[in-house]
């Protein structure tokens, strides 16, 4: 049996994150937590999970700037990294420079449903 | 006496008569003297009378030339006396006149007095005026910079001294180009030929924006909103004149409020994420199988849940709109290849109302600049109201056609229930939803086609509708330059 691929979950949202961790060990990956982007970004870093889920809106670091920080690093700057987020991202300039970057996604979490961001999770990963 | 008659006389008697003849001879002579004396006296007489005729004769003549004299005298002075009367009455005359021009003068002179009062107040006045004007000017909220034809500064109120840190002796007198320094958003001066002024000046135009940052003196930039004006004065540029504004405090308004938009949505979306992923891992039975009645209610949670979720969406939208921080992004796009995209994607609401429907393209790759994102948002609203208000085996029809050389024209036609008449007008309205469709669909949100108006309209588009009668179908059709809408970068 094939390792599990792991998925970084920066969230501050306990409810949403708890949705996100239950359907992907549903559908056998291996989900890791990070309540905000200080700690999710520390976790990147130490961990090199296959694919980031990221939130925007966070305690302690936001989700932009833990972007930027994680593709300064030699390792985080390929890593596949979907923002997930509530916020229109049809206004905000950072947001539409850190697309330009061919492995950054957006989804706007309250449009999509759980299992078209597993298919997406699975798209990008190539499985 | 003869002397032989008495000759025997004595001698005494002779000698008597002797001594008297000897007397007489004496007399005689002396008689022959006297005569000769008075003849000579006669003669002078005479010559004295006639004399004395010449004289008098002279007399005589001087007399009566003194008379003719006298006479032309007399008459001069009859005629003395004919000009002195007439010298009178022209000085009786004169003094009427006199009289009344000293009357006239006085009237003059109290005219005079009053309109001096007069030209005093009314300068007074006028100066007050002035004043006020000058005031008025000086002391505009916005800044206020004018130059003559030649660029060179004549007046600058407080306000524009107060933004710019320039006294007004620094700046009277001096070129605009010196002073009034522009640059973009970058703090990239503007060109010396795309100045406004410059503009102003040589081709008349008015330049209005918001993009301009005026450089202090420190070089620190700040943004304005700028109207630079020529001053045309018979047909000629005499002049130009720059109202500007600092609005450093609008522009932070205004991101306020996109960022209390973000928020809001944020802040909205969140719970309705986490009731959708929930009853989505419900229903999908991942954590076992509901019953029948579990899954009926869960299904109106969720279904509840997503109508939420699309009002929220098409409230921000909304507010994105009236704000004005949607975004346009013009780009070359293929709206045939878009409109396939949006039917594709209602291809289940198609089928399961089993419409006929039809599509048609005036031709392929037609491209047009526009913002995909705002042209497919167009198309998707109207082409689902189609769908959602027609009843089953209606027909609903989208076609693409050059309305004209510039335009391009989107026509959205189904046989649904129409519009009602009465309700023609309230139809772009926000919030507003038909009577005859709000019985038959409670899911609307009467959002739709004001989100289109607007930003059909923003896109510098139009959009009207025909809806003869009810239940007989509605046209809607939305014009769009294809060269483009006009982009916005806030």
């Amino acid at each position: 049996m094939k390792d599990k691929q792991t998925i970084l979950i920066i969230e501050d949202e306990k409810s949403l994150r708890g949705a996100l961790v239950d359907i992907l060990r549903l559908k056998d990956f291996a989900p890791i937590e990070a309540r905000n982007g200080k700690e999710g970004l520390r976790m990147a870093l130490s961990k090199h999970p296959q694919l980031i889920l990221l939130d925007l809106i966070m305690p302690e670091m936001d989700g932009m700037t833990t972007l930027k920080k994680i593709r300064e690093d030699s390792w985080g700057k390929d890593v596949p990294i979907i923002i997930l987020t509530n916020l229109s991202a049809t206004n905000d300039q950072a947001v539409t420079d850190a697309l330009t970057h061919t492995s950054t996604y957006f989804l706007i979490k309250s449009d999509w449903k759980l299992r078209d961001i597993v298919n997406k999770i699975e798209e990008i990963l190539g499985n | 006496m003869n002397k032989k008659t008495f000759t025997s006389p004595s001698d005494d008697i002779i000698l008597n008569l002797k001594v008297l003849a000897e007397e007489k001879e004496s007399a005689r002579k002396k008689l022959v003297v006297t005569a000769a004396k008075l003849a000579a006296t006669a003669k002078k007489l005479a010559a004295t009378a006639a004399k004395l005729a010449v004289v008098a004769e002279e007399r005589e003549s001087v007399r009566q030339k003194l008379v003719i004299t006298a006479e032309e005298k007399e008459s001069v002075r009859r005629k003395l006396v004919v000009t002195a009367t007439q010298l009178a009455v022209v000085a009786e005359e004169k003094e009427s006149v006199r009289r009344k021009l000293v009357v006239t003068a006085k009237n003059l002179e109290i005219s005079h007095k009053t309109l001096e009062a007069k030209v005093l107040e009314r300068t007074k006045s006028l100066e007050v005026v002035r004043a006020k004007e000058g005031a008025i000017l000086l002391s505009i909220g916005d800044g206020l910079i004018a130059t003559d034809q030649n660029g060179k500064i004549i007046l600058i109120n407080e306000t524009a001294e107060r933004l710019l840190g320039k006294k007004k002796e620094e700046v009277i007198g001096k070129n605009y180009s010196e002073i009034i320094l522009l640059a973009d958003e970058k703090g990239t001066p503007v060109r010396p030929e795309d100045h406004p002024v410059n503009l102003a000046l040589t081709r008349g135009t008015k330049t209005t924006g918001t993009t301009y940052y005026n450089m202090r003196k420190d070089d620190s930039i700040f943004p304005v909103s700028i109207t630079v004006t020529p001053v045309v004065l018979g047909g000629k540029v005499v002049g130009t004149i720059k109202v500007f504004r600092d609005i450093t405090y609008e522009r932070e308004i205004d991101k306020a409020k996109t960022e209390f938009v973000s928020l809001a949505s944020h802040q909205l979306r969140t719970p309705l994420s986490t009731v959708n992923w929930y009853a989505e891992m419900l229903l999908e039975g991942d954590v076992g199988e509901l019953n029948s009645k579990q899954r009926n209610y869960l299904d109106e949670v969720y279904r509840s849940n997503r109508r939420m979720v699309e009002l929220v969406n098409a409230l921000l939208d909304v507010s994105s709109l009236e704000l004005g921080t949607f975004v346009i992004e013009p780009m070359s796009t293929d709206i045939c290849k878009l409109a396939r995209n949006v039917i594709h994607e209602q291809k289940p609401q198609i089928e399961a109302r089993k419409i006929q429907f039809r599509f048609s393209c005036y031709k392929e790759k037609s491209m047009m600049r526009a913002d995909p994102k705002l042209l497919r948002m167009v198309m998707q609203n109207l082409l689902s109201n189609s769908v959602k208000y027609t009843p089953i085996g209606g027909k609903v029809a989208l076609s693409i056609t050059l309305a004209d050389k510039k335009h391009i024209q989107i026509e959205v036609s189904d046989t649904g229930y129409g519009i009602p008449r009465k309700q023609h007008g309230k139809i772009f309205t926000k919030l507003f939803r038909a009577d005859n469709v709000r019985e038959k669909d409670t899911d609307g949100t009467g959002l739709g086609l004001y989100i289109v108006k607007s930003v059909v309209e923003q896109s510098g588009g139009k959009i009207w509708f025909e809806s003869p009668h009810e239940n007989r179908g509605t046209s809607f059709y939305v014009t769009l330059p294809i060269r483009g809408v006009t982009e916005n970068q806030r």
